[in-house]
């Protein structure tokens, strides 16, 4: 296994890709009693066109797929469900997809090994029927129905909408009820051929283990694969502008939700991802962090009372900053925003501010490393993107005003820009 | 993980958990004070008017500039609700020394003393708070309470609450009532705030990598010194509601309905609400609980289905998202599994898979500081000095026998339903 150490953090990453094709990644925390175990496909709801490998014509698939796909993993031949079985044994289990992967996932103190066996039964062996698809149709149609009912999820898949023309980031994660109630067995297993190939898939284990031994236990557990040719992903053309500037939806809220979101060019190069992703959030602290001008005139003046939100969402082909919170004058927000980018491209980055931000988000990574489970994710959604997550710690101190300077001229720009809002 | 703690003057006292494991040291301070109607407003304003400003970081900006050349320490403050107690609750987290780019720069310190100096050193002017702060945080409380609606699962969970516990202490909303904004300015708050400094018990947490110097430091701390020993003034037992509050329907402009079954587990004494834990995972705390089998897996009702067991309060809720034409079912539904816990339609297995998963849990609380920290404060409020280790024995010993009595003994109190 390939070691890699971060002095910062003093945590060593111990990695393997297997001849499979499954990579295995372990992070040995001594001291903690919580083990735990995330095993996850780069499949999401994004990926919803796609050539199967060996085929010659693209296949598309109902909106919600994946995610539905991870509810019915559970299900086995002997009429068991994998998540109860978990559960019995006293551990946590979980599972969930994004718009990017899907991963399954237990934590626990005790019965970790039969955890394993169990968790590594069920991801390798679907057992899809048309009455335990139709089944989950209610299940999901709930869940569905639950999320119509959180402004925030709204307002946020809003901006999404006029954000972008044709991408895929724009479908709801868990489809629609009119999409779902497409899917079929076949569908399922179709996807589940394609995508949960073991050359498309990564185990992060985290806890206080041996790591080699953690190797040979998992690949004891591998069913004989071969590794798939490569999923060619169809996405549509996406343009670089915004659909349009404004959308509003109406729900019963206190106070109107805003996201003001920014359409960015999506890079695939991992080391670019990784400075632009830490410049960026320099920038927002910068911009409308609790210590910056901004935040302070928009509370004096009422108009925000807590904190405001703000994030840089990204993969290899799409990329937004995000800015969003509660407010009486959303549409204030969104103009005293814009100025203030305006004036920090006039007047240049304060140099104190930066220095101090900059510890403030070297501290924010170094504290990342106290939870089994939230190192694990890290690194596994980082992987899929072809990052190190230990790369973050490193290049904090790469980046300088030069280049902060750059990144807001290439990335906060006023024609991307756009705002939704939700409110009575 | 070693837990120590010492009595700092009467009614106020330090809490000690000695690990290394961490990154971070976790500093906690709560203030704990009888829920009162009268005062539940003032008390939560309280927080949000200290938050803003003290007498050496005299603003929001300055304790952001002060927090993020430690390296990010994240400071955080919150209202809860423990028994009959409102609990005013100032958390401080700063990263170890020893994963600074430069040592020796003390950051624990420097964050006690900033969350130490937020608390009891605060801005005053003309013998009042800041009236500026006192004015914008009304504005910002009443929208916060106000804002209560916008999560629907907590918000119908607080109102099956209030419904349950009317006109008692543990029915008040935390954060308070807008309609008591109006009466308040910054010269009556700030005579509460001395009474409530004066009055309450007061209890620090330090987690981390820690040693007598954070005894020492507390000792020598200005603001600490000036407080006065105190007889606290909180409340040791709660208050039980048994009167049945019946079914209550709200109407809101929503597309699922929220479902939320108050009720009462009516245990003896502490050793019952032990069994209660593993009764309530196995009605409806896990995936393999009754109610998330019967209403989720098999009848297809929900996507979200269980239950939580408060143990103040020796109440259990129910809840479910579900389709608003199926309430009757899903009540229905919710009923039969209280009545097969109660004819003991529930295995040795069951028990044991139970136990199993809270035992789990118990082991992890050291994996987490603010864990470990409401841990060992719930130890305090209860009057317990148990350690993890004797929590899992009694969790251990616990039988099917056990479970059943706390069935025979669970009755519904409330049933609130949200609709459109």
């Amino acid at each position: 296994m390939q070691i890699i150490e971060n002095s910062k953090v003093k945590e060593k990453l111990y990695i393997e890709k297997l001849e499979n094709g499954l990579t295995v990644m372990i992070i040995p925390k001594k001291g903690m009693k919580k083990k735990y175990m995330i095993w996850g496909t780069n499949y999401g709801s994004n990926d919803n066109v796609f050539v199967v490998p060996g085929e010659n014509t693209k296949t598309k698939v109902p909106n919600g797929v994946a995610h539905f796909l991870e509810h019915k993993l559970f299900e086995q031949e002997n009429g068991t469900n994998s998540l109860d079985t978990l559960t019995a044994l006293g551990v946590d289990a979980n599972a969930f997809t994004t718009n990017d992967m899907t991963a399954y996932l237990f934590a626990c103190t005790d019965n970790f090994y039969p955890a394993m066996d169990e968790l590594m039964d069920y991801v390798q062996n679907p057992y899809f029927t048309d009455e335990n698809v139709e089944k989950e149709k209610g299940i999901i149609g709930q869940e569905i129905m639950m999320y119509d009912d959180y402004p925030d999820w709204k307002v946020y898949l809003n901006a999404m909408q006029i954000l972008y023309h044709n991408h895929p980031i724009k479908i709801d994660v868990v489809g629609t009820i009119d999409s779902i109630s497409k899917i079929d067995k076949e569908i399922l297993y179709k996807c589940y051929q394609t995508f949960y190939n073991l050359s498309n898939m990564a185990i992060v284990v985290c806890g206080d283990f041996e790591p080699e031994k953690i190797l040979e236990e998992i690949k004891q557990r591998l069913k004989k694969s071969k590794v798939n040719g490569e999923i060619q992903r169809i996405y549509p053309e996406e343009p670089d502008t915004i659909v349009k500037e404004r959308i509003e939806q109406k729900m019963e809220v206190s106070r109107p939700m805003y996201t003001i979101a920014i359409k960015v060019k999506p890079t695939d190069n991992p080391e670019e991802m990784v400075k632009k992703d830490l410049a960026i959030q320099i920038l927002l602290e910068l911009l409308v962090g609790k210590s910056s001008p901004l935040y302070k005139q928009l509370y004096d003046e009422g108009i925000i009372s807590g904190g405001i939100g703000a994030s840089y969402e990204f993969s290899e082909n799409y990329a937004h900053v995000m800015i969003s919170g509660q407010s009486n004058e959303p549409e204030k927000i969104y103009d005293n925003v814009k100025q203030e980018i305006a004036k920090m491209k006039t007047n240049g980055i304060p140099e104190n501010a930066f220095n101090r931000i900059k510890k403030k988000i070297y501290g924010e990574y170094v504290k990342d490393y106290d939870d089994v489970e939230n190192i694990a994710n890290m690194f596994l959604t980082n992987y899929f993107m072809g990052i190190n997550t230990f790369a973050y710690l490193n290049q904090i101190d790469n980046i300088d005003v030069e280049y902060l300077k750059q990144v807001l001229n290439d990335v906060f720009k006023e024609d991307k820009m756009v705002i939704s809002i939700v409110k009575n | 993980m070693k837990y120590t703690e010492k009595t700092i003057k009467k009614g106020m006292k330090l809490h000690m958990m000695h690990t290394d494991k961490f990154k971070t040291n976790l500093v906690a301070v709560f203030l704990t004070t009888k829920l009162e109607r009268n005062y539940v407003t003032m008390n939560a304003l309280i927080s949000a008017v200290l938050r803003r400003g003290s007498y050496t970081m005299q603003t929001q900006e300055e304790i952001s500039k002060q927090l993020e050349e430690l390296y990010g320490a994240s400071f955080d403050c919150g209202i809860d609700k423990t028994g009959d107690n409102q609990v005013l609750k100032f958390y401080i987290e700063a990263i170890n020394d020893a994963y600074l780019p430069q040592s020796n720069e003390n950051v624990l310190k420097k964050a006690m003393e900033s969350v130490l100096d937020i608390i009891f050193n605060p801005l005053i002017e003309n013998n009042a708070f800041k009236k500026e702060y006192v004015q914008q945080e009304k504005n910002n409380m009443k929208q916060r309470i106000e804002g209560r609606i916008d999560n629907k699962r907590t918000y119908a969970l607080d109102r099956c609450i209030e419904e349950m516990y009317k006109n008692k202490p543990f029915g008040l909303y935390r954060f308070g009532y807008v309609e008591d904004l109006k009466e308040i300015n910054e010269k009556n708050l700030y005579e509460r705030y001395k009474k409530l400094i004066d009055q309450c018990k007061i209890d620090i947490f330090v987690s981390g990598n820690v040693n007598e110097e954070i005894e020492n430091i507390i000792d020598q701390n200005e603001n600490v010194k000036k407080l006065e020993p105190r007889e606290p003034n909180y409340n040791k037992e709660s208050e039980k509601n048994h009167e049945k509050q019946g079914e209550k329907i709200e109407n809101m402009d929503v597309t699922q309905g929220k479902l939320v079954v108050g009720l009462d587990v009516n245990s003896r004494d502490e050793d019952e609400k032990y069994n209660a834990i593993v009764y309530n995972t196995i009605l409806g705390g896990s995936a393999n609980s009754k109610i998330f089998q019967n209403v989720r897996e098999k009848a297809n009702l929900a996507y979200e289905a269980g239950s939580r067991y408060f143990k103040y309060k020796d109440n259990i809720f129910v809840n479910c998202g579900i389709e608003i034409s199926n309430y009757e079912k899903a009540l229905n539904l919710i009923k039969e599994q209280l009545e097969d816990m109660k004819n003991g339609d529930f295995t040795d297995e069951e028990v044991e898979n139970a136990k199993k998963s809270i035992i789990s849990s118990i082991k992890t609380i050291d994996d987490e500081q603010d864990t470990g920290i409401t841990y060992y404060f719930g130890q305090e409020m209860s009057g317990n000095t148990q350690s993890i280790e004797e929590y899992i024995e009694r969790i251990q010993k616990i039988n099917k026998e056990d479970v059943l009595q706390v069935a025979n003994k669970v009755e519904i109190n409330t049933i609130y339903f949200l609709r459109n």
